[in-house]
């Protein structure tokens, strides 16, 4: 990403000959082998082996030793938009071809969408509250959001929280028939903006007590201070056009985490790049922090790895943690001409130096579900 | 950080048993069984034919006509549910603020056949041709996004997908966002509508009541002759609010939520002791949230659905709980009349708690005939008691390994030793 890298690219994982758009951003040359443990039944569906090669990395990076930890006490929290999706579509294609007799039922059995969470858990002997939390496009913030408020609760000590999603032939048709894809690239925030790329992953970050960091002696990347919920209660699909639901989560955010607009330095933006998405986050943005809104840095790294769907706002949660941590904010790449609906200063194709206490990372879901999510630089006093 | 207590002021249900609360509870009480032959798909190739259905529902009758061509069956369960708890609880527009107001719906196979039927269209007639319309209720937030879009509710959205604990964790999620004061009222609750494809699917993995040869089709929780599940459909979905906003408005308050603990089995597949742990693990901690001792639990909403390993580890988790008293305390499983709702389950079992604490019944388990001898409890036998009921425990279980487990208590203004 400071690199300011694309991964569009052709999409591989079913035929797009019939469809008007061809590009997407897949995980390459995934090899789960590489992240699993040998107990875990290899017969599950992508959004969970996505998901457990990210939590066996984020419990490498944050450098926890597992068997030392009541298990019960450490639990999951994950979002997604449509889980194991790819699973019912191989389902379908063979049931098209070939009648649901064809179907190995033990492939039908990989779909319930709680399976992740659950394979998760199983992967790493996780006994603590374990949650699928599917809202979809900001789903990786409510499961950020509420993993923080069950440890604030003590109700465990470390969660594993995130999002997931495999590449989805389903997104792809659904997008495309909303006329939501870009033909060729993203381009959040510009004039030409052409929409969205459909894209893959999944993200997790280990929360913890700082209590619990500080004993252990960990790398703290970050402190997750307050989150905002709203819902637009206003159309499946299409953002309120006033962005009310929107500047009520940012609001929320900010008023949980107890801080003032002028306290945030960076937004990591939804910004799809379709046309509606992100002039209305902007002007959201404008109605929330007023005059401060010029000096935000507002980028969105949607330009660069897609539309990750359920894992977006967790790996932008990641972003957040990474920028505050490092004081360095990566760009929104493909911008060329500015659009006058769009007047933030997106970081423009090169990642930027620049201090960076506070960020806010912002999600928005069909449905109108909208999210904010408050990152602070972790100050040892 | 001080925080609100949650009460439970409005119920809203459409069960096997009926389109209402009333139907519901008089259904149970009488011991009624909501399970009868399928309708809503073709069962001529499976030896299993029985679910508990909504049967004849009429979504207009709560939503009117406008506006409902895209929802699909779960969708339209879940927000006629809301709109009756809403009703129930005398929440009128106005009363709240939009943005004091929300969802959490608890909802595993979402709107799968509106999924599948998306995916096979356009595999019938190519990607171009599929309605971008349907495509929204391919996301699993359709059904509570629907609700909040319904009702005007635009404090919080949410979906939780836990399998049969759903209902109890969805209700957790919205008690713990009341407890901080983000909201004033909250809808919560749980939604599973009959399909093909979750039918066809517990079918091959030989979960149904009658799958094998020699077995009955029969929901018969603790009784020596269940084999399986027999699947039901419907919503339940609670008005919630802290205690103050209710008291202050006046609000009927059914009952209170008292504690709540939920653990997970990552050996539960194979298991028992597994199991076992995370069960009594996730009952003890509600115990313990709820300030109530097991002494004090009037009864258990039992989460027993038929299937063989299930009721009988549920038995043994209360039996470490409960100790001497785990064969002597009332244990009624109503999926012995609704069929495992999946989903919708867990919210049933809260629903037949909280009405028996309004009318000190407790309802029986039908079918019940032939006694275990590993489900030696009082399982209230095919005839619903008189009982004064006080505090009610709330365990269920998932497919997956969750176990979880809420305590619901009469409502007392002074009872106020909540140890959260």
């Amino acid at each position: 990403m400071l690199e300011g890298r694309s991964g569009v690219d052709e999409v591989t994982r079913f035929d797009t000959s019939e469809f008007r758009v061809h590009k997407g951003c897949e995980v390459k040359d995934f090899d789960f082998e590489k992240y699993t443990g040998s107990k875990q039944n290899r017969e599950i569906g992508k959004g969970s082996q996505l998901a457990i090669a990210a939590a066996a990395l984020a419990i490498e990076d944050a450098g926890i030793d597992l068997k030392k930890i009541d298990p019960t006490r450490i639990g999951v929290a994950v979002g997604t938009t449509a889980g194991e999706i790819q699973v019912l579509e191989t389902v379908n294609v063979i049931r098209y071809r070939n009648g649901i007799d064809a179907v190995d039922p033990g492939l039908h059995k990989q779909h319930p969408v709680n399976q992740i969470p659950s394979n998760i858990a199983i992967e790493f002997g996780l006994k603590g509250p374990n949650l699928m939390l599917p809202t979809a496009c900001a789903a990786g913030n409510y499961a950020i959001g509420y993993a923080y408020d069950l440890i604030r609760l003590g109700r465990a000590d470390y969660m594993l929280a995130g999002g997931t999603d495999p590449f989805s032939k389903v997104a792809f048709t659904g997008f495309a028939r909303l006329g939501a894809i870009a033909p060729e690239i993203c381009q959040p925030f510009d004039k030409n903006r052409k929409g969205m790329m459909v894209g893959e992953g999944a993200g997790l970050l280990l929360l913890e007590t700082l209590e619990s960091a500080i004993e252990r002696n960990a790398t703290i990347y970050a402190e997750i201070v307050g989150y905002g919920l709203s819902c637009d209660g206003y159309h499946m699909t299409s953002p309120h056009p006033e962005g009310i639901g929107v500047v009520s989560a940012m609001i929320k955010a900010l008023k949980g985490a107890n801080i003032k607009p002028e306290d945030v330095q960076y937004i990591s933006a939804h910004g799809t790049g379709t046309p509606a998405n992100d002039a209305a986050e902007t002007l959201a943005i404008k109605k929330v922090f007023g005059d401060w809104a010029k000096r935000l840095m507002v980028s969105s790294i949607k330009s660069m790895i897609g539309h990750t769907m359920g894992a977006a706002s967790a790996i932008e949660a990641i972003t957040c943690a990474l920028a505050v941590k490092h004081d360095i904010v990566p760009p929104t790449i493909n911008y060329e001409t500015p659009d006058p609906e769009c007047d933030i200063d997106c970081v423009p194709n090169e990642a930027r130096q620049a201090r960076v206490r506070i960020a806010l990372n912002n999600a928005y879901a069909f449905g109108g579900n909208n999210s904010s999510l408050v990152v602070k630089k972790f100050v040892d006093y | 950080m001080r925080e609100n207590r949650v009460v439970i002021t409005g119920i809203g249900i459409i069960s096997p048993l009926g389109e209402d609360k009333e139907s519901f509870w008089t259904g149970l009480c009488n011991g009624v069984s909501g399970i009868k032959p399928i309708t809503l798909f073709d069962t001529s190739s499976y030896r299993c034919k029985l679910a508990g259905e909504v049967a004849g529902f009429d979504p207009k009758r709560y939503l009117g006509s406008k506006g409902l061509r895209y929802f699909d069956r779960v969708s339209l369960l879940i927000t006629s549910a809301a709109k009756l708890a809403l009703e129930d609880g005398h929440l009128h527009s106005g009363i709240y603020a939009e943005d004091e107001l929300g969802a959490v719906i608890g909802s595993t196979f979402g709107s799968i056949n509106s999924i599948s039927a998306f995916d096979m269209e356009s595999l019938r007639e190519g990607p171009n041709y599929v309605s971008p319309m349907d495509f929204p209720n391919t996301v699993l937030n359709a059904p509570a996004s629907r609700v909040s879009i319904h009702c005007e509710m635009k404090g919080l959205n949410s979906t939780v997908s836990n399998g049969e604990t759903s209902g109890i964790d969805s209700i957790q999620y919205a008690a713990d966002f009341l407890r901080f004061g983000r909201v004033k009222a909250l809808l919560a609750g749980g939604v599973y509508a009959l399909t093909p494809d979750t039918f066809w699917g517990f079918y091959e993995a030989d979960a149904l009541a009658g799958t094998l040869p020699e077995t009955l089709e029969i929901s018969a929780p603790f009784d020596r002759r269940r084999n399986g599940i027999v699947l039901g459909e419907g919503a339940a979905v609670f008005l919630l609010e802290d205690v103050e906003s209710a008291v202050a408005r006046g609000a009927h308050i059914y009952a209170e939520v008292r504690g709540y603990g939920t653990a997970f089995a990552p050996e539960g597949r194979t298991s028992d002791i597994a199991v076992i742990e995370a069960g009594t693990g996730a009952i003890n901690e509600a115990l313990w949230q709820s300030g109530i001792a097991a002494d004090e639990i009037s009864f258990v909403a039992s989460g027993a659905h038929s299937s063989a390993r299930r009721d009988r580890l549920e038995v043994a988790c209360l039996k470490a709980v409960f100790g001497a008293r785990a064969r002597t305390i009332p244990v009624s499983a109503i999926r012995s009349m609704t069929g495992e709702c999946l989903d919708a389950s867990a919210a049933m079992q809260i629903a037949a708690a909280v009405m028996a604490i309004g009318s000190n019944r407790v309802p029986p388990t039908i079918n019940y005939q032939e006694p275990d001898p590993d489900c030696d409890v009082d399982c209230v036998p095919n005839v619903m008691r008189e009982l004064e009921v006080e505090n009610v425990l709330i365990p269920t279980f998932s497919f997956t390994g969750n176990a979880s487990c809420l305590v619901v208590s009469r409502f007392d203004w002074d009872s106020n030793e909540i140890s959260y």
